[in-house]
């Protein structure tokens, strides 16, 4: 499963959150490909995704957070993805 | 909500007819701004006619710039709040300005969805001379399941 965190530049909520994220994430399912987006850098995915606040997080190429989640949030989002695989 | 503060004790020198002419806009909107809670005057005479300190017409310039980016009145007066916020960084700033690009880019997206969707309708209209009852884009925009009237399942 694709994790796609995408932030903006010098966001401190987005640094202070994402190593509880991407721990919660990686324990929760295996195989979590876990990826950081500039959004400055990936702006026009941003925008293909539809996201309109920041940070935001994407799962397999869909936003599905649009505000940062708990890392337990997190963990039942990916439980419940792996669940209906 | 209370005004945000344009600057600290300054002379009233601008009446609101004065300010809205060197601003370039109306005293109907300095009044509108005044109850959005973006500018308040410094003083009012005894008259009760409202005075601006100088400072109010950087405010005023400040407010029709944002506009033009595409802020909200609501989002300006969130951004001169965190102008007067000790804690606030210009990443703070910069973070509302990447979100608002965002917001335009989607919004850019979604009218150009919008101006495919007339071109389609415009060419399938290219029988001017028909009867407005047969006109195909007005059929199409009866379509109630959004296919533009292409191969309705019969």
């Amino acid at each position: 499963m694709k994790v796609e965190l995408i932030y903006a530049p010098g966001c401190v909520d987005c640094m202070a959150a994402k190593s509880a994220l991407q721990s919660a994430a990686e324990a929760a399912v295996g195989g979590v490909e876990w990826i950081e987006l500039n959004v400055l850098e990936a702006l026009d995915y941003a925008v293909e995704l539809g996201v309109l606040t920041l940070p935001a997080l994407a799962i397999d190429g869909r936003l599905v957070f649009a505000a940062l989640p708990t890392p337990a949030q997190l963990r039942e989002e990916l439980l419940r993805r792996a669940d209906d695989d | 909500m209370p005004p945000v503060s344009a600057s600290r004790e300054q002379a009233p020198v601008l009446t609101i007819g004065k300010l809205a002419a060197a601003g370039e806009i109306s005293p109907d909107a300095l009044r509108y701004y005044e109850s959005e809670g973006l500018l308040a005057p410094v003083a009012r005479t005894e008259s009760g006619y409202r005075q601006y300190g100088e400072e109010a017409l950087r405010r005023v310039r400040f407010i029709k710039h944002a506009q033009a980016c595409g802020f909200t009145l609501a989002e300006i007066r969130d951004l001169l709040q965190l102008r007067q916020t000790d804690s606030a960084c210009c990443n703070d700033v910069r973070q509302r300005a990447i979100e608002k690009r965002l917001q335009l880019a989607a919004k850019i997206r979604t009218m150009q969805t919008m101006s495919a969707a007339l071109d389609r309708l415009i060419a399938e209209c290219a029988d001017s001379s028909q009867p407005v009852d047969d006109c195909p884009i007005l059929a199409a925009l009866e379509q109630v399941n959004g296919d533009n009237g292409k191969n309705p399942a019969r």
